[in-house]
């Protein structure tokens, strides 16, 4: 299989980039892992006119930790990448471990977060983990910035609010409360490359004393159009002591705000066991 | 398209070649510079066997563009040869019958040597993990496995 043929550009800085994405717009797209890209332009899915590659700009594969403001991600920094790094180990492991889930070695060397942020995928297994931190996406074009929720980046499956003069830049990631922890849970179909069936991020902050849940926010990728934030599920949980039977309601209700297209009904059951495992084992962490 | 003069780096060696910017890395691998051990299967970087390593790590060479890899140490599986001599994970998976009809092998035992690499005594779990990427349909996997492991336990 052939890769059509295109106009190629390596730029050596954002701003050369901005200046190409403002001339070409719709005609051209940007290439950071290209695990992504290619594989639709093969498919003849997307055939842009233009191809502009980040990997020679400086910087752009950098993870940036701050003890006060948190994680800050670049467009090149690889799945692997955040897998092995000791600021996301240590400050959201659920991120790691959720991103050594995704794809293939091969595929985690050369795919990016924000390659696969932009792709949209409602299958995403790092939008869930990342929705219940809270990101935030530093979107630039040449003449401006601006800076969405994560949730508000996603409007239908492989559709985002990104301009096509716009890039993103940087994923933000909030620093974490103290008494907090965040857990992914997944099933996957049994392909070649286990595409997730329905995942579950929930991440969790409990009082400084007991089991009463302070905030929670509760992630799932592959049941609805985009990954989706079960909200009402949340405030089932949110002021309450953790117990069985409250932790199991809010796994109905997190199954009952999903939208799932196909295999609607096994979707919808292992949102509900995917959900508890997640409360589960992230108050586990905390204690 | 206008062809774009570039240099890259296999097993070593420099290259200097004339090409269009859409080609991949794996089709100038085998069209231009005769190194046809990475194989082409799925196309869609599901399959691993045109796995080769840049700058050591395993990536798939039908989604990595040549003009990507210029100013990289490429190494594909001729390039494990030493004077004349098997690579041991080549030796191995001889010695274990860990191949059958061969279309996955190179990709395989690059993978396989980067784990190793990183990791000398991995698991037979964390190999498992690591080559998820690289399928077989004849062999099973089993003795794929057996083979690696000899290697990480230093037998000969």
């Amino acid at each position: 299989m052939r890769i059509p043929k295109f106009e190629y550009f390596s730029p050596s800085s954002i701003e050369e980039v901005c200046s190409l994405l403002y001339k070409y717009k719709n005609e051209a797209k940007l290439l950071a892992g290209g695990t992504d890209l290619f594989v639709k332009m093969k498919k003849k899915e997307v055939l842009p006119k233009y191809v502009i590659n980040l990997k020679g700009i400086e910087g752009l594969d950098r993870i940036q930790w701050e003890e006060s403001e948190g994680l800050r991600i670049g467009p090149l920094v690889t799945h692997d990448a955040i897998v092995h790094h000791p600021a996301v180990r240590g400050n959201y492991d659920f991120l790691a471990e959720t991103c050594f889930k995704i794809g293939t070695r091969q595929v985690r060397n050369m795919g990016t977060l924000v390659g696969n942020l932009c792709n949209a995928s409602p299958s995403s297994d790092a939008a869930s983990p990342l929705l219940v931190l809270d990101a935030k996406l530093k979107l630039i074009h040449l003449y401006g910035e601006r800076i969405v929720p994560l949730e508000e980046f996603f409007v239908g499956p492989f559709q985002t609010i990104l301009e096509p003069q716009e890039m993103v830049l940087e994923v933000q990631i909030p620093k974490t409360p103290p008494r907090s922890a965040g857990s992914y849970q997944y099933i996957h179909k049994a392909t070649s490359v286990g595409e997730t069936l329905v995942g579950a991020a929930v991440f969790l902050t409990l009082d400084s004393k007991d089991l009463t849940c302070r905030e929670a926010r509760i992630g799932l990728s592959s049941v609805a159009p985009t990954p989706i934030r079960a909200k009402v599920a949340e405030r089932v949980l949110n002021g309450k002591r953790l117990e069985e039977k409250v932790i199991k309601e809010a796994a109905q209700v997190a199954s009952e705000e999903t939208q799932p297209r196909s295999r609607a009904w096994y979707r919808r059951e292992m949102s509900k066991v995917l959900v508890e495992q997640a409360i589960l084992q992230a108050m586990e962490k905390i204690k | 398209m206008k062809k774009q003069l570039i240099e890259l780096r296999v097993n070593g060696e420099s290259h200097e070649l004339a090409i269009e910017p859409q080609r991949t890395l794996l089709e100038v691998l085998r069209e231009d510079l005769g190194l046809t051990g990475a194989k082409e299967a799925c196309g869609t970087g599901e399959c691993g066997a045109c796995t080769v390593l840049i700058d050591g790590k395993p990536i798939l060479s039908c989604l990595t563009l040549a003009i990507e890899a210029q100013g990289k140490e490429i190494t594909t599986i001729e390039g494990l040869v030493k004077g004349g001599e098997l690579h041991p994970l080549q030796k191995a998976f001889i010695r274990y019958g860990a191949i059958q009809c061969g279309y996955c092998t190179s990709g395989m035992i690059l993978n396989a040597k980067s784990i190793l690499d990183e990791n000398p005594k991995p698991s037979r779990e964390e190999i498992l993990k690591g080559l998820e990427g690289n399928l077989c349909r004849c062999t099973g996997y089993n003795k794929i496995l057996d083979a690696i492991m000899a290697v990480s336990i230093g037998e000969e």
